[in-house]
């Protein structure tokens, strides 16, 4: 038995242990491994351990590396990383002290209360590629129940003394996930999920999924209009299917598992409580999903390819904005090149194909060039497996009297509506990234023009003569390509409206002016 | 004495409404540097928004992302330039600095406030008046490290608590004592500066021992003065940004900008009931115990003329 570190050659690192068996397995034979382990929780961090009475036990025992395109396949543990692991059966006995109240990613098969004051509860788990659990005696269980289209799923929320009034947003959340999910990608096929809210000093257990049983985040006075309670159950609910049956390696490709759910994430959370309200919804601020992975694609967006293997990122920001948020806006912007439907099928055949097993990125990308019908290789090379970066630009547009030298004819009031105007509208690919892109011109006598320009160049130049001149010109009218850096210069409207200037300048005026009267308290 | 007091607290009010020039002064002032500070903010907001369709986002509602991707914009960004608001509140904390003395030689002379006296008035007491700032920065020092300790209570208190109630109950606690002591410390120095301002005492020490004795004699009475127009000062504040993160039209420019400033005029005006209601009441107390003042040994020859010149002069 020896440590090894095939990622990066750390002897440091006792993250994985080689044995070598004393004689090679013959073909068709098995062999059975008895491992004895000790576990010592730590004070919660990295989504498992203990905080006061509550125990998250994740990760809590030595796990069995992938036997995956014919080699072992067994990742050190790395600060980015999460997991990879096999599919099984799980037969776990817990013995805890009799006033615990347990939840865990299984079927409870028998309770039994022991002499010493403890209880030995047996659970059951099959199909599921690992076994967590949770106890405290300060949980408020809550029951609820969903039926989808394999039957009947018993919620298990367990929450936390203080954030009772987040219960039925949890199972709000959940219950519409169940409900989406299953219409758009597949059926739940277990009959519980177990949802654990973590007490106040223990939030790093939150946020964090399990076969059947996700870690969820609160706070005591969560504002009805801030959806975090609800971000984080669908997130985590997701991965169900995302990482739980669809088992991709989140070493080597995270964003098939976080990144595409990131992606329903938006779906669901946009369905669920609105486009533009599904993160903050107050009268006087909001924020939809697909906002919130624009803003964090955007924080970084051209140093890692999301293809890269986890523990080879750039840095933490640059993991969490490229797996999570760029695969989202790469996929919302691929709705473009396909549709919505199209890609909510192909998403619906990779997961009806792949579950139970462990797809790879190849796998999901021919998924959706089977389903579109279309060869998507140059949006792939560069969303993918390339860092470019996508920002068209409108860069010009204006109309002038096609009769320029003529003053005669435009100084006359009777020939106004006879003047001939040549409008120019120039349309710029300022990043490195190539789409297509529409341009919707618009004129002052309401008539409208539309191109469509593959994006290759490095800038086009429409020109129209009319009657008219124009009145605004823009790429991307339907906000439907996400990846764009910057889309505040997808468009140019020839009367200028102040009103968004005005109302940031209100209230950086208000902030300059209460600061100064707090400050001014001290004289 | 609370008949006495509630004829201050209106007498404050009024004397305030009457020499309202001063509020609108100030309030003209503190926007004025709030427009330079932010001037440009606006003209690069301005730039990117103006003639952009995406700038919708912020005007038929206020879209947070697009706030955030404004900041992230890779050749220009909208950089918050929290330095030159600062400044222009440092700025502007001086200013009023200098004004306090020229703001309560008029409330305690009860005097129209002619520019000329004003002037000479806030001149003649600004240094006594930073003296005082000097001070108060000191007796601030042990508030701090109060807010430190709860702080420091809390974290203990949330690393052993499974409920979050307790370390929220202190925090609540702490923050209404703090809060208290603040205002404590407010008053004490309020009536330190009128003392300045109105017996022309030019040992700051010295003001800050008399009032602590006047406002120890009469803790309740001065405190409760200052106390309910703040609640007043804090209900408007309040309510104005109810109002304007609630009940206003999102599209609306003008009527936010007049709640926002509307809020901004009642902190000054309120601000200045307190001064004018300490003033008054200080002057009341002089002419009721006259003959025998609450602080001995006198120091000094304590009823002397405002160094201000009244108009009449």
């Amino acid at each position: 038995m020896q440590f090894i570190q095939p990622d990066d050659k750390n002897t440091d690192d006792h993250t994985v242990v080689q044995i070598t068996l004393p004689k090679p397995i013959a073909p068709g034979a098995s062999v059975e491994f008895h491992i004895v382990f000790h576990d010592v929780l730590p004070k919660v961090v990295e989504r498992t351990g203990y905080a006061h009475d509550f125990d998250m036990v994740g990760q809590w025992f030595p796990k069995v590396g992938v036997w995956w395109k014919n080699a072992w396949n067994c990742h050190q543990f790395h600060a980015n990383t999460e997991f990879f692991a096999d599919f099984g059966t799980f037969d776990v006995k817990i013995t805890v002290p009799q006033n615990e109240i347990v939840g865990a990613g299984g079927d409870l098969v028998s309770s039994a209360t022991n002499p010493d004051g403890t209880k030995t509860l047996t659970y059951h788990s099959e199909d599921v590629h690992d076994f967590s659990w949770t106890a405290s005696p300060s949980f408020t269980v809550v029951e609820d129940s969903w039926t989808g289209s394999q039957g009947p799923v018993k919620i298990h929320l367990l929450i936390s003394p203080g954030h009772e009034s987040s219960s039925q947003r949890y199972i709000k959340a959940a219950k519409g996930s169940l409900q989406l999910f299953d219409e758009w990608y597949g059926p739940y096929p277990y009959d519980r999920l177990t949802m654990v809210d973590p007490p106040h000093g223990g939030a790093d257990a939150g946020g964090m999924e399990y076969p059947t049983l996700i870690t969820l985040g609160t706070g005591v006075h969560m504002p009805q209009g801030v959806l975090a309670p609800e971000v984080v159950t669908e997130h985590e609910f997701g991965h169900q299917y995302w990482y739980g049956m669809v088992a991709t390696n989140e070493f080597e490709e995270a964003w098939l598992d976080e990144g595409i759910n990131s992606y329903t994430e938006v779906k669901v959370m946009d369905a669920l409580y609105g486009k533009n309200t599904s993160v903050l919804n107050f009268p006087f601020a909001q924020m939809g999903e697909s906002g919130l992975q624009q803003i964090g694609y955007l924080a970084d967006p051209a140093k890692d390819p999301i293809s890269r293997f986890a523990w080879l990122f750039y840095n933490n920001n640059s993991y969490g904005g490229i797996t999570y948020s760029k695969t989202a806006t790469m996929l919302l912007t691929l709705e473009k090149v396909i549709g919505e439907d199209t890609l909510r099928q192909a998403l619906h055949t990779y997961f009806m194909r792949y579950r139970f097993t462990h797809p790879t990125g190849e796998d999901f990308l021919k998924t959706i060039e089977e389903v579109s019908g279309k060869d998507l290789h140059w949006y792939f090379n560069q969303a993918v497996y390339g860092t470019q970066v996508l920002d068209y630009s409108l860069a010009d547009a204006h109309s002038d009297p096609l009769k320029w030298w003529d003053a005669a004819a435009h100084d006359s009031k009777k020939s106004d509506k006879d003047e001939i105007y040549r409008t120019y509208v120039t349309v710029v690919r300022k990043g490195d990234f190539q789409f297509p892109v529409d341009l919707e011109v618009k004129f002052e006598d309401h008539t409208t023009a539309t191109e469509h320009w593959d994006g290759q160049d490095r800038w086009v130049r429409y020109h129209y003569d009319r009657k008219t001149k124009i009145e605004s010109a823009q790429i991307d009218a339907h906000n439907q390509i996400t990846m764009d850096r910057d889309y505040f210069n997808n468009s140019y409207i020839e009367d200028a409206n102040p009103r968004a200037a005005h109302k940031l300048r209100n209230i950086w005026v208000f902030a300059s002016e209460w600061l100064s009267q707090l400050l001014a308290w001290l004289t | 004495m609370a008949e006495s007091n509630r004829g201050t607290f209106f007498s404050g009010a009024g004397l305030v409404w009457k020499w309202q020039r001063l509020v609108w002064w100030l309030f003209f002032v503190c926007l004025i540097f709030g427009f330079y500070s932010t001037q440009e903010m606006t003209e690069r907001a301005s730039f990117l928004l103006n003639n952009s369709a995406a700038a919708q986002r912020l005007v038929n509602g206020f879209d947070f992302s697009s706030i955030v991707t404004l900041q992230q914009l890779p050749d220009s960004p909208l950089e918050i330039q929290g330095h030159t608001i600062l400044h222009f509140s440092i700025l502007f904390v001086i200013l009023m600095l200098f004004a306090t003395g020229g703001i309560l030689a008029a409330y305690v002379l009860g005097e129209k406030p002619t520019t000329t006296a004003f002037f000479e008035a806030a001149g003649h007491h600004f240094w006594r008046l930073f003296r005082l700032l000097i001070y108060l920065v000191i007796v601030l020092l042990p508030i701090a490290g109060l807010a430190a300790a709860t702080n420091a209570i809390y974290t203990h208190i949330e690393d052993t608590s499974i409920s979050p109630y307790p370390a929220d109950h202190v925090v609540e606690a702490a923050a209404i004592v703090i809060l208290l002591l603040l205002i404590i410390v407010r008053v004490w120095f309020d009536m330190a500066q009128v003392i300045a301002v109105a017996d022309d005492e030019k040992k700051m020490h010295r003001a800050l021992r008399r009032a602590f004795t006047l406002f120890r004699h009469n803790f309740f009475s001065l405190l409760w003065l200052y106390l309910r127009v703040s609640i007043i000062e804090w209900l408007l504040f309040a309510l104005g940004l109810h109002v304007w993160m609630f009940h206003l039209n999102p599209q609306s420019v003008v009527a936010a900008f007049l709640v926002s400033q509307l809020m901004i005029l009642t902190w000054i005006g309120t601000r200045l009931w307190q001064r004018a209601s300490e003033a008054i009441w200080y002057r009341n107390y002089q002419a009721n115990h006259a003959a025998a003042p609450a602080w001995s040994p006198a120091p000094e020859p304590m009823y002397m003329p405002v160094a201000a010149p009244s108009p009449q002069q």
